[in-house]
């Protein structure tokens, strides 16, 4: 089935404005590609845009401006949307004082789908054993693998999952890693948002960053690590100032937290050691570090988060000791 | 109650998204499919069971205690107004599940699931309107005609005594319902349009039951005959054999309501297509 181009999702200049208002822009000219066969992680920051984009595509939200379609067409102008499309919401979409099987059975109904397949997404999802109970009484995570049972309901083409692993544990969060894994390799198309680039490494083939409704990066998780930064060079010295002064350059970035250690990003180890050398500058240590994912994503998405804690010192960058 | 155990998640993930695949083909969206969703969802929740109970119990209660009770004092009241005379409150229960089959999902959150499903949305809202009047309908038809048998056993041998083939008292029993149906269809458009359980209760208690007695107050005739159109105004010339003074004709007063109902289920589908879930 889902192995044609065909099913891709495509967004074309996506554009949304908050309560009409022009000034104040949740989605602002985004376009992107999600292809089949691969997990997408659709990354940024809380208040990035995210979950709007997500029910931009699925019609829940009409754009501003813009188009998003899947497999070719409008969500809308499918003839069995949900055997095209399964989505799992950010908020809440179910009726508290139904049961988990009736919930799933009245969304079957509309397509027709027979009971056996409800009943195997329940067990798919591992809440049979609380299907018959009002979802009422369901903590976080049941309430996620709900969700995500109803997503699988229609057997679609494409899943788009919005903050999947919220609620859940451990075991659970492993669960949906292996499941969207096995999904692309079902040549299913895979659209899963988070705030947490450390999950999507562990999950994602495809990285689609936005910040303040932009664009940021459109990528591979291989080529983001790669091009995320040169990676640090740790530093021991006793004449860190000297140093500093003596790497100092433009494209040099250097920090250091605590005295005679320092971090340098924008050149190598290799260049470090000769100008120390050079200068006569003892080294206790010189060590290069791979950027840690999570570092590379706040780098990218400092200048457009929503909400910056104010308690938190700013990191100090620059050429400066 | 704890979390399912998670060892059992079923072994490999994918068993179960592909053994269904051949059998999806046959998955489609239809008219028929939402019409059954939407009877699945009524009758899913224990809100339907109460507020149809407590509306069936109301006008059997009070039927039977007007019948069990008549000296002869209210011999100028209608037989069937009389013995009716709980239908003013099951009215209240019927147009809260109105509001709730509406409005319901959008306080739950529900609709996004539902309009996810059927992306089109209008046959989502006609589906509720078209279920919801069946049934509030039959309900309220079996009742009226239970309730009239049952008080009739004490009322045979009074004034008030008539059989179900008296002229015009199936009628009545029939239009009696036929207007609770149709105000509380009014209800159920005004959950759709404001989205929101206690607005809708606000709008249809304030604006569809008391506002119109107000203005009817005003020493003004013109307001005083388009207030006969209003729907509750409209609805009280229904359900009595004798024709209720001060109001429209009866046939007249059926398409009044309908009107109202249809306008009203008109705008909130208008609105259902142009905003935001």
């Amino acid at each position: 089935m889902a192995d044609s181009i065909e099913d891709m999702i495509r967004a074309y200049g996506l554009t949304k404005h908050y309560g009409g208002k022009p000034g104040k822009k949740a989605v602002d000219d985004l376009g992107f590609e999600v292809l089949p066969g691969t997990v997408t992680g659709f990354l940024g920051p809380n208040g990035a845009g995210k979950s709007t984009t997500m029910r931009m595509l699925l019609g829940l939200d009409a754009p501003t401006r813009g188009r998003a379609t899947i497999g070719g067409r409008e969500y809308a102008g499918h003839p069995a949307p949900l055997h095209e499309v399964g989505a799992l919401l950010e908020a809440r979409s179910v009726h508290p004082g139904r049961s988990a099987f009736h919930h799933l059975m009245a969304l079957a109904h509309t397509h027709s789908i027979p009971r056996s397949r409800v009943e195997a997404v329940l067990g798919l999802a591992g809440i049979s054993e609380v299907a018959r109970k009002r979802v009422k009484g369901f903590s976080l995570g049941m309430g996620q693998r709900l969700g995500i049972a109803a997503a699988l309901l229609g057997d679609p083409a494409t899943v788009i999952l919005d903050e999947p692993v919220n609620g859940l544990d451990p075991e659970g969060v492993l669960w949906v890693r292996n499941l969207l894994k096995s999904l692309a390799a079902e040549g299913r198309t895979v659209l899963v948002s988070s705030h947490l680039m450390s999950e999507m490494a562990l999950t994602a083939d495809h990285l689609i960053i936005i910040g303040r409704g932009r664009l940021l990066a459109d990528t591979t998780v291989e080529r983001f690590v790669r091009e995320s930064g040169t990676g640090t060079v740790k530093v021991v010295t006793p004449e860190a100032g000297r140093l500093a002064e003596l790497l100092a350059a433009p494209a040099v970035h250097i920090t250091g937290d605590t005295p005679g250690v320092l971090d340098v990003r924008g050149t190598d180890a290799e260049h470090i050691g000769r100008t120390a050398a050079a200068h006569g500058i003892p080294l206790y240590e010189l060590t290069p570090q791979n950027a840690s994912l999570e570092q590379a994503f706040m780098d990218l998405t400092r200048d457009s988060v929503e909400y910056v804690a104010s308690t938190g010192a700013p990191q100090p960058e620059g050429a400066a000791a | 109650m704890s979390s399912p155990t998670p060892t059992r998640n079923p072994a490999p993930p994918s068993a179960a998204p592909t053994t269904a695949t051949t059998a999806s083909a046959g998955y489609r969206l239809s008219t028929r499919g939402v019409l059954r969703s939407e009877w699945h969802k009524l009758w899913t929740l224990r809100s339907t069971w109460i507020a149809l109970t407590a509306g069936v119990a109301l006008v059997l209660a009070v039927g039977i205690t007007m019948g069990a009770t008549y000296d002869g004092d209210d011999a100028e009241i209608d037989t069937i107004v009389f013995t009716l005379f709980g239908t003013q409150l099951s009215q209240i229960c019927l147009a809260v599940l109105g509001i709730l089959v509406t409005a319901g999902e959008y306080s739950t959150g529900m609709i996004r699931a539902s309009l996810t499903a059927v992306p089109t949305r209008l046959s989502v809202l006609w589906s509720k309107a078209g279920i919801f009047t069946a049934v509030a309908f039959a309900v309220s038809l079996v009742t009226n005609v239970v309730t009239f048998l049952a008080a009739q056993i004490w009322l045979a041998g009074s004034d008030k005594e008539l059989t179900l083939t008296d002229d015009g008292v199936l009628a009545a029993l029939t239009t009696s319902a036929a207007s609770l149906t149709l105000l509380s269809l009014i209800a159920l458009g005004l959950g759709a349009l404001l989205r929101s359980v206690p607005g809708a209760i606000g709008a249809f208690v304030g604006g569809v039951i008391i506002l119109p007695e107000i203005a009817a107050m005003l020493p003004l005739d013109a307001i005083d005959t388009a207030v006969r159109y209003f729907p509750a105004q409209a609805a009280s010339s229904l359900g009595s054999v004798a024709r209720v003074e001060n109001t429209i004709a009866p046939g007249t007063a059926l398409l009044t309501l309908a009107l109202w109902a249809a306008v009203i289920i008109a705008a909130s589908s208008v609105l259902l297509k142009r905003r935001d879930v």
